[in-house]
């Protein structure tokens, strides 16, 4: 409104100034069609460190992963382990997405690394996934064979293991009219089958922000 | 030199009419779609919006989802739903969602003056209240349908996160599209073991009218839950027939109609006036008025809404052939309407200061070239162009449903049929539930 006031009681010979702000404008709105191109991680280091949504990505899954498992590796629970010499049978289950994402496949990311973190400590015995998803669709029945963490005692007593390592992700989101934050929570930790008790657990945190 | 002036104006607007020709309003990218929707063709209406996506296939997504593309996706998100390709649709809701936030937030003062100086339509599209709402809403529906309860809860969240800022930074506490996603968002937690949770949700959807059908889950769920509300001791104090505790719950939600879409006006500068005389800024209404008293070329383009469709339908659902009572959770079209006639007076008085401003540099135009013919014909050459540009915004999600009817009923463990019905469309599935179990029917019939 105040820019078309102004432009209609200025000196109407000054046509350069209403032109110039009608180009300056339009091109303004049509700038940034550059073309797209496809650019490979190993030959631009820093690809992995730009935050692209509000979602998670692999810089923060080794963030949170990282601060949880050398957490773990300190932890009591993981002594008993190695006194064990490797025979403790430990099952790994889904962790669960309370977020405001959709980071199904990022949580199931973060289960693979953490699996292969156990194997390659040498310090328990996992057991299969496939092993595991086997017995979920016994228990829950094949037409809905989808984890159930009230079953987990079941679940451990059929695969015969004595831990099982799980996890849930929440978040805290926040929209204002120019910016929206969500704060994620990671939680670890391990249970013990037979009392259910916690015998482990650990959290760390990633934001991420659109403004 | 006045006459190089003269050429380079002209030269610069046939540059900008050139670059901008073409630029149809949104209403026009989608015609066809909405034209096959009227004629029960979703299959056809989807194949037309790839096209305008510059797709190949249903489950393909447009590589710039930063513009107009996002709203495009929404409508082939309803249509993908309305063919019961409930995957595809999660898929496009999803990414529409994250988009039209990008968008949103993104949103800022250069969007203003495009909107003021150059074209209804240039600025970003800025989704209205009900929109963002409705995309968690119908999202949580394809969830729902595919047994998902951990991604209906996703959107679930979702929801809560845009209606709490809906609430707080735009200070719209009332919106009737909160009574559906409540009652959604309620039937996924409550079958997900979280009684409190799910009571909060109910406790939204029944302070709008129509959710009697919550009476009997509320009633199951006040027990095991330390949520209280007034609305929540109404609906216990309610009569309810007690439900059989081994069966199983079945919900069916029908969409039927289309809301209005937005169609381009032109009307003469002296109706916009009038319309609207008490908003004007004065030094605006001497320009609008002196451009009225010179009769040319003193249209202005701005959109309006087109009647909804599917108004007077009556929605039915049947297990085994026998009816649920079906309920009007939501009437799309009239939150449509409301938000519209918000909107529509700073809508007419932006088109009233585009059309000042382009009478402003066609009289630059003039004035540089003096009094010959030439300049008089470069000066209205230059505002008719400038008009014929001036895109009204006719951006809005148009395969949304005008109405939206729901209803929730106990059933025996077991084989059961599932039939919806709506203007001309029917679906029968069949459904095999446990006992506690749960199943999700929905039909959109979106003509």
């Amino acid at each position: 409104m105040l820019a078309a006031h102004l432009v209609v009681e200025r000196d109407p010979m000054s046509l350069r100034t209403p032109l110039a702000a009608f180009t300056l404008g339009f091109f303004a709105f049509t700038s940034g069609c550059g073309r797209k191109e496809y650019v490979r991680g190993s030959q631009q280091p820093g690809i992995d460190s730009a935050a692209m949504s509000t979602g998670l990505d692999k810089q923060d899954i080794q963030q949170m992963l990282q601060e949880n498992l050398n957490n773990l590796r300190m932890s009591p629970v993981m002594d008993t382990w190695r006194k064990g010499g490797g025979k403790t049978m430990v099952a790994v289950f889904p962790f669960s997405n309370e977020t405001t994402e959709h980071i199904e496949s990022q949580l199931a990311a973060i289960l693979s690394e953490a699996e292969t973190w156990l194997v390659e400590s040498n310090a328990v015995t996992v057991v299969a996934r496939d092993r595991q998803n086997q017995i979920i669709a016994d228990i829950e029945g094949s037409r809905n064979a989808v984890f159930n963490p009230a079953h987990v005692a079941q679940y451990g007593k059929q695969l015969g293991a004595q831990y099982f390592l799980t996890g849930k992700v929440q978040t805290s989101d926040e929209r204002t009219e120019d910016a929206r934050r969500v704060q994620y929570f990671f939680f670890m930790q391990v249970i013990e089958i037979e009392t259910g008790a916690i015998r482990w657990q650990h959290k760390a945190y990633v934001t991420k922000m659109v403004r | 030199m006045k006459r190089h002036r003269l050429l380079f104006g002209g030269a610069l607007l046939f540059v900008v009419a050139s670059t901008l020709t073409g630029c149809g309003g949104h209403e026009l990218r989608t015609i066809q779609a909405r034209s096959a929707l009227d004629a029960g063709q979703p299959r056809q209406a989807i194949e037309h919006i790839n096209h305008q996506l510059g797709v190949d296939g249903d489950k393909d997504l447009p590589s710039d989802l930063t513009g107009d593309n996002a709203l495009l996706v929404l409508d082939r998100g309803t249509v993908q739903q309305s063919l019961t390709q409930f995957k595809l649709s999660e898929q496009d809701f999803q990414a529409s969602d994250k988009a039209i936030d990008m968008l949103d937030l993104a949103h800022n003062a250069g969007d203003s003056i495009g909107e003021y100086m150059f074209s209804g339509s240039s600025s970003r599209y800025v989704a209205p209240p009900y929109e963002k709402l409705l995309i968690n809403t119908l999202n949580m529906i394809n969830y729902l349908e595919t047994g998902d309860l951990s991604g209906a809860k996703v959107e679930a969240r979702r929801l809560a996160v845009i209606q709490r800022y809906i609430r707080d930074e735009l200070k719209e506490a009332n919106n009737s599209i909160l009574g559906l996603g409540g009652f959604l968002a309620g039937f996924v937690y409550e079958k997900s073991g979280d009684a409190d949770e799910a009571l909060r949700w109910y406790d939204d959807a029944l302070s709008f009218a129509g959710y009697g059908a919550l009476s009997a889950a509320v009633r199951e769920l006040a027990p095991r839950a330390g949520y209280k509300s007034p609305r929540i001791a109404k609906a216990l104090a309610e009569e309810a027939a007690a439900a059989s505790d081994d069966g199983a719950d079945v919900i069916c939600v029908v969409g039927y109609g289309r809301v209005p879409h937005k169609i381009p006006k032109r009307i003469p500068i002296g109706l916009a006036l009038t319309l609207v005389a008490d908003a004007i800024e004065p030094t605006n209404r001497r320009a609008a008025d002196r451009l009225a008293a010179k009769g040319l070329v003193t249209w202005i383009n701005y959109p309006t809404l087109a009647p909804d469709q599917g108004g007077y339908s009556v929605p039915t659902c049947t297990v085994d052939g026998k009816s649920i009572p079906m309920t009007e959770a939501v009437n799309v079209s009239a939150e449509v309407t409301a938000q519209w006639r918000k909107i529509e007076g700073k809508i007419i008085l932006s088109a009233i200061t585009r059309l000042v401003t382009r009478y402003a540099v066609g009289e630059g135009i003039e004035k540089v070239g003096g009094k010959g013919p030439l300049a008089l014909l470069a000066s209205l050459g230059t505002q008719a162009t400038l008009t014929a540009l001036d895109t009204p915004d006719t951006r809005s999600w148009e395969t949304l449903p005008a109405r939206v009817a729901i209803g929730r009923v106990r059933i025996a463990a077991g084989k059961h049929t599932v039939a919806a019905a709506a203007r001309g469309v029917t679906r029968t599935q069949s459904i095999d539930v446990k006992r506690g179990g749960w199943a999700t029917v929905s039909l959109q019939a979106l003509r």
